[in-house]
């Protein structure tokens, strides 16, 4: 019982009498009940599935986080109209919202998706090669460095409208510039993770007699891997940046330019709509990439 | 940072005259204007366990990388089976004190991927086996998926150990391969080396064996070569003519063994004695490492 009487829990009840305390001529917030009781739910379950982990993984202070948030947000504007009603929608028409809207998301996700997995996957595919022969030949790399110096921190950004110009389509445009701006994390990373091998590993390596292909794929791309997912993880960062950017200059679908489009009409309640699924979006993608680097460096621990 | 591809395997046994497996001619090495190594001579005869034993900074590990072929000496040769030695190759097994299998696989893909290297085209299951026979022959029965990291420092030695028999090369070199071990497991692997060296008295492989350690020299060695500072030299060679098989708990209280203990030690102090009188500064173990 006393498990129970935790703050996560009492903000609940506090958050769900508010939300259905009965308001002459509104309607009960449905949408953002179901929400919360799901939360609720979620954090419940856990408690009980994880017993004893629960309490030291943080559960509940985060679900109190996002109760108190909530209850803000739901006071200050459906409840007490604190703020401005076209810049702060409330959080009942924002989630009613989002339901709707969502499959129109989805159709203009997958487009994102298309710009941003064809131009990450095209420098995963050209710098990592490239940055391991580079970080193993010494005169390659000696040949590279000034270039690798000069190009590498301009700011992909100021290519966006150079490569609208340039290229045939926005397509391509985005597709490019996503390719810059994640080659270059990714490549410096791959180099530098060649460099950071143990020099005692080489020396393994070179009495065994491997062949240079053998060598390159099977001692210094995993001994480079630690550095390898740093980069791609700064490069995916990059590109989901570099998207949106270039999906609010030039694009006519996808999730920036979701945004970017009904900001353009003062429709802030789908810009906030725009946002929240924009960051789920970019949640899940950490999220699975986190789980396959730790699957590709499980040697580490 | 390339290294020129190996040569060809030279043929492990060579007939005829071949007394001398190991020939170190005069060898000098420098790294940048320090001179490391100066005016080593050392003949290695097939078979003999040869400890080189020495203070930090001597050298000792530098000789044993110019025999693996990890670098090349400055000035002088050394010839295995005749041959001068350029690159590494399979026909020296080398076991390091650090390092020695790939974090990344497991410990039974380390031994496989050293076999593959060694004995080319052989089916896969048919290398698995071997790795695996030669796993238990160390005592590892139950590694062969673990990751090296998930092994104890004596495990993952007796795997590297594994590996360099497995490959079946003439020469093994070894650096300091015991040097982070607790005593303990130390002397567990001592006697496992010797046990597997002494084998096959016909086809014995010659050892280099790099230590720090005078008792584990006399117990391992058939000859014992004494190296001393600044530049490396070496300064003298002791035969241990103590019988073998060599049981540790009586060896160490034997007037033999003594005597050669205090000779040893002897002569690695004198280095040291001979640093002060000349006035320059001793360097402190594992300075400059």
């Amino acid at each position: 019982m006393n498990s129970l009487l935790t703050t996560a829990n009492l903000l609940f009840v506090v958050l769900l009498g508010t939300l259905l305390w009965p308001v002459p001529g509104t309607e009960k917030p449905y949408h953002l009940v179901a929400l919360v009781t799901a939360i609720e739910a979620i954090y419940l379950l856990r408690g009980i599935f994880f017993r004893g982990k629960s309490s030291s993984s943080g559960a509940g202070d985060v679900a109190a986080i996002v109760y108190l948030l909530l209850l803000s947000w739901h006071l200050a504007t459906a409840r007490f109209e604190v703020l401005d009603k076209m810049l702060f929608p409330q959080p009942e028409a924002v989630l009613a919202l989002f339901v709707a809207e969502l499959p129109d998301m989805l159709k203009g996700l997958v487009n994102s998706l298309i710009l941003l997995v064809s131009g990450y996957l095209l420098a995963l595919g050209t710098a990592v090669p490239l940055g391991l022969l580079v970080g193993w030949r010494g005169r390659l790399f000696r040949a590279v460095n000034p270039f690798t110096k000069v190009l590498g921190p301009i700011p992909p950004i100021v290519y966006i409208p150079y490569a609208i110009a340039l290229l045939p389509s926005f397509r391509a445009a985005s597709i490019f510039v996503i390719f810059i701006g994640a080659f270059w994390p990714i490549f410096i990373n791959t180099v530098h993770g060649v460099f950071n091998i143990p020099k005692g590993l080489i020396d393994s390596a070179r009495v065994l007699n491997l062949r240079e292909p053998t060598l390159l794929v099977r001692v210094i791309l995993p001994g480079a891997m630690p550095s390898i997912c740093t980069g791609a993880t700064l490069a995916l960062v990059f590109s989901l940046v570099l998207l949106t950017a270039a999906e609010l200059i030039g694009a006519n679908s996808g999730i920036g330019w979701y945004v970017k489009n009904f900001a353009d009409f003062a429709d802030y309640q789908r810009v906030i709509v725009g946002i929240l699924f924009i960051s789920i979006v970019v949640t899940a993608i950490t999220w699975g990439t986190e789980r396959l680097e730790r699957r590709l460096l499980r040697w580490r621990n | 940072m390339r290294f020129p591809r190996g040569d060809r395997p030279r043929p492990f046994f060579v007939t005829g005259d071949a007394m001398h497996t190991i020939s170190i001619n005069n060898v000098q090495f420098s790294y940048g204007a320090q001179t490391i190594l100066d005016g080593i001579d050392l003949e290695v005869l097939a078979g003999e366990f040869i400890c080189l034993l020495g203070p930090s900074g001597c050298g000792k590990s530098t000789l044993l990388r110019l025999l693996a072929g990890l670098a090349k000496p400055t000035l002088g040769s050394i010839a295995l089976d005749g041959a001068p030695i350029t690159a590494p190759g399979l026909d020296r097994g080398v076991v390091f004190q650090d390092y020695s299998l790939f974090p990344w696989m497991t410990t039974g893909q380390n031994v496989v991927l050293a076999l593959e290297q060694a004995f080319p085209g052989k089916p896969k299951n048919e290398q698995r086996e071997t790795a695996q026979a030669y796993l238990e022959m160390v005592g590892l029965d139950n590694v062969f998926h673990k990751l090296p990291g998930a092994l104890s420092g004596g495990m993952r030695q007796r795997a590297a150990i594994a590996r360099a028999f497995a490959i079946n090369s003439p020469v093994l070199l070894m650096d300091e391969p015991f040097g982070a071990l607790d005593a303990i497991t130390r002397a567990r692997l001592q006697d496992l080396l010797l046990q597997l060296w002494q084998q096959n008295k016909g086809e014995r492989k010659t050892v280099i064996f790099v230590t720090h350690d005078v008792e584990e020299a006399i117990l391992l060695a058939s000859r014992v070569v004494v190296m001393g500072l600044n530049p490396g030299s070496v300064r003298g060679v002791f035969d241990v003519s103590i019988p073998r098989p060599r049981v540790r708990q009586e060896l160490y209280g034997t007037p033999e063994f003594i005597a050669l203990r205090d000779r040893l030690i002897g002569e690695l102090h004198a280095d040291v004695l001979d640093e002060l009188d000349e006035g320059r500064t001793v360097r402190t173990a594992g300075e400059g490492i």
